[in-house]
């Protein structure tokens, strides 16, 4: 027997030894006495009880000795044997009765403090007393079965209906199988473990408060799922097992199995043995497949959402790309066909037009393109560390045409930082494109960055006439054109993609007005580990 | 080769952007070949002999690297790859197996030329062997005889890391040098060389030769990839 096995016997012995008292508390019968609920087993106290029932019975007896019959006498231990045999089981009843003979014997027969019999009807009255402490005996202990099946069926009903009230409350597969282990282990006093099938087929090993199964035990609970009936102990499959072993069925296919542990010394119950079990492995069936429904319809849910958002992004992207698209079409065919009064100068500004075109429609595709990896998680994040001035000095450059002759203030404090250079670059080139085009042409553009041991910070400011109050949240939220951007081109994606970015490196990005006028977005990275070794001419 | 009237290869398979190399280059005094298969620019590129190959990385028949490694193989003439952006792993790996350079499209004709006369200019050294002991670039005067470095005349102090990585920038100005390529050069076969090294160096060069480190003139990131010494006229 494998130690966990040792381990959950001993838990349903602790279980048992104490039965009257979980039973009671956890299936409260009102009106019940709770001596019914007592089990029969030979228990010292009880015989000692049994004793000093007698020993009181017969102080009564020589109370009224001399005043009543003898036959009353016997009456009154005939009394205190029934009660004994009532209270406190068939034993102490026996022992009563042997005890009741004796003492009647040797206090009130006569001759009187002697075990010798003058008379010999008396052995009449023995016979009797001990006749009717049999028949009470044997009945008390009827009622007691009784009352324990009445009991063993209130109990699965109870067992069941509340089963039915711990899986009502949902949850996912793994969340049902917790709340059922506890809530059979609590309420039944049973070791459990509800196993689940993998993907392959194959049930999950799975350990719940020092409980198992050992290979043996996993073969067979595997078996009991495939085949689809019942294993273990009691069944026809390995009745010698210490578990039993029920198939969870769902509507498709086997889904797991429930795996009960009783002791193996525990008598079989009244009721149909199996019948709990069974009916706690359909319910909890039933609770895992509606789980899986569940967890279906959340993924259409989440598919339709998608499909939601990618029409309202076409829509939205395919004006962003007609735009364009048109001016450049209208401008080559009049530079292709130029009218009779058609001037050079014109002729350059058509130029220039298709190329500022040109320009927006790749922004506007790249950030579709980025938007798209960032969503499917194609994106990985290959951080290295690199120094601050280093990713904002090659977004900087990157955009030297577009900035002109735009002052730009840069404050950059020495940090290196972990981030992906790629990435960063992507989120610097939007904001500054953004602080390009929602500011005044000519107006200062600031960028700033520090860094703590924790955590590296930049902002990147214009003289723009910022976010409308309240919009700060909703600029980087996937389309949102508000305010400010509402005239200007852009599909609403460039911030998305910022915040993506930037929350996939495990920072935050915030947008402000800044309180002398202009708009100023915030984003921080943290610092994990230390950074390189700076010294110089180390590796070398 | 031909000093006048250079020869250059495109492999590309898009039609459109093969009609505007063409236009563009001729309208510079070069001379065009056209493949729009990797197959037919193989051929071509045995027949005809070009001066520098235009190498689009997407092909319909196979993938542009494998022809760049091909070639490699066989011939010393400049390859720049073409390849769309945010394909960062596709550009090293080319320049890793022998490529020169590279564009992302969509490129200006301005960049397009700049790559092509940087590759033709490293072509020629390499050619005639001969490597000039004064190299000038912009502000910056570097003597290998010496190992005197001078910025707008003045003497710069570098460290010989600092020196080491320099050189081979200005060796190679104009080019794009993978962070691996680099890392080679300067610190040969030390085995825990990685990019931050790199990155520690380049941000104290930067130091000493850049006015302002976060717009560098000269020491060009190309994120991802790696670094370029730009030459003065773009």
């Amino acid at each position: 027997m494998p130690s966990q096995r040792t381990e959950s016997s001993a838990t349903s012995r602790a279980a048992r030894a104490g039965d009257p008292v979980p039973s009671r508390s956890n299936f409260p019968l009102d009106g019940w006495p709770g001596s019914l609920a007592v089990r029969d087993h030979l228990d010292l106290r009880r015989l000692v009880t049994a004793v000093v029932a007698v020993a009181l019975a017969t102080a009564v007896g020589l109370l009224i000795y001399g005043y009543l019959d003898l036959a009353d006498v016997a009456m009154v231990y005939i009394l205190c044997i029934t009660v004994v045999a009532t209270r406190y089981g068939q034993w102490a009843a026996f022992l009563a009765s042997v005890m009741s003979v004796a003492a009647l014997d040797w206090f009130f027969i006569p001759p009187r403090f002697t075990f010798a019999v003058q008379d010999v009807r008396h052995v009449g009255t023995f016979a009797v007393m001990l006749g009717v402490g049999w028949v009470v005996a044997n009945l008390a202990e009827r009622i007691r079965s009784q009352t324990r099946l009445a009991m063993e069926r209130e109990r699965h009903t109870g067992a069941l209906y509340r089963l039915g009230a711990a899986l009502a409350e949902g949850g996912d597969a793994a969340a049902i199988q917790t709340r059922v282990e506890g809530y059979i282990r609590q309420a039944l006093g049973m070791p459990a473990l509800v196993l689940l099938a993998g993907p392959d087929g194959h049930l999950a090993p799975r350990t719940v408060a020092g409980i198992a199964l050992d290979p043996d035990e996993l073969a067979t609970a595997q078996w009991a799922m495939e085949h689809g009936v019942p294993a273990g102990r009691g069944t026809r499959t390995l009745p010698g097992a210490p578990g039993l072993f029920l198939p969870l069925v769902g509507s498709e296919a086997p889904v797991g199995v429930l795996a009960l542990f009783q002791d193996p010394g525990k008598a079989p119950d009244g009721a149909d043995p199996k019948g709990l079990p069974l009916a706690l492995a359909a319910q909890i069936s039933l609770a895992l497949e509606r789980a899986r429904l569940e967890e279906e319809r959340a993924e259409a849910r989440l598919r339709a959402d998608h499909e939601q958002l990618r029409s309202t992004l076409l829509s939205s992207v395919s004006h962003d790309l007609r735009t364009p698209l048109g001016t450049i079409t209208g401008a080559t065919t009049t530079l292709l066909d130029p009218g009779p009064e058609a001037d050079p100068g014109d002729q350059r500004m058509l130029l220039l037009t298709i190329h500022q075109e040109s320009c927006r429609l790749e922004r506007l595709v790249n950030n579709l393109l980025e938007l798209t990896k960032l969503e499917s998680g194609q994106v990985q994040v290959k951080k290295e560390w690199v120094p601050m001035e280093e990713v904002v000095g090659s977004a900087i450059s990157r955009m030297e045409e577009q900035l002109g002759d735009r002052p730009l203030t840069l404050s950059l404090r020495e940090a290196w930082v972990p981030l992906d250079p790629v990435l960063l670059e992507q989120v610097l080139l939007n904001l500054l494109d953004n602080a390009l085009k929602f500011s005044p042409p000519g107006s200062r553009i600031e960028i700033e960055g520090w860094a703590t041991e924790r955590l590296a910070r930049l902002t990147i400011a214009d003289q723009g006439p910022g976010f409308t109050p309240g919009e700060e949240e909703r600029v980087f939220e996937k389309l949102y054109r508000g305010g400010r951007s509402a005239s200007a081109p852009g599909a609403g994606l460039g911030l998305a993609i910022c915040r993506g970015i930037i929350q996939a490196h495990g920072g935050t990005i915030k947008a402000a007005n800044r309180p002398q006028g202009g708009a100023q977005i915030t984003l921080t990275l943290p610092i994990e580990g230390t950074p390189p070794e700076l010294s110089l001419d180390g590796p070398s | 080769m031909t000093q006048e009237h250079p020869l250059v290869l495109v492999i590309e398979d898009e039609a459109p952007l093969r009609r505007y190399l063409r236009a563009t280059l001729q309208s510079f005094g070069y001379r065009v070949e056209e493949a729009a298969t990797g197959g037919e620019g193989r051929n071509l590129l045995l027949r005809v002999n070009p001066d520098v190959v235009l190498l689009d990385l997407g092909l319909p028949d196979g993938d542009g690297l494998d022809l760049a490694r091909e070639i490699r193989g066989w011939s010393r003439v400049p390859i720049i790859v073409v390849s769309a952006r945010g394909k960062e792993e596709d550009k090293i790996l080319a320049l890793d197996v022998g490529a020169d350079d590279y564009l992302t499209k969509p490129f200006g004709s301005g960049e397009l030329l700049a790559r092509i006369r940087v590759a033709l200019r490293h072509a020629a050294e390499n050619a005639g062997g001969t490597i000039e002991p004064v190299v000038e670039i912009g502000p910056l005067r570097m003597d290998f005889a010496s190992r005197e470095v001078q910025l707008d005349g003045a003497s710069i102090h570098l460290s010989p890391n600092e020196y080491g990585l320099l050189a081979v920038l200005v060796r190679h100005a104009g080019k794009v040098l993978t962070h691996r390529q680099l890392l080679h050069e300067v610190w040969g076969g030390v085995p825990a060389a990685q990019p931050t090294y790199l990155r520690v160096y380049m941000a104290s060069l930067r130091k000493k030769l850049e006015p302002d480190p976060a717009r560098p003139r000269l020491l060009i990131t190309e994120p991802g990839v790696g670094y370029r010494l730009k030459l003065g006229q773009g």
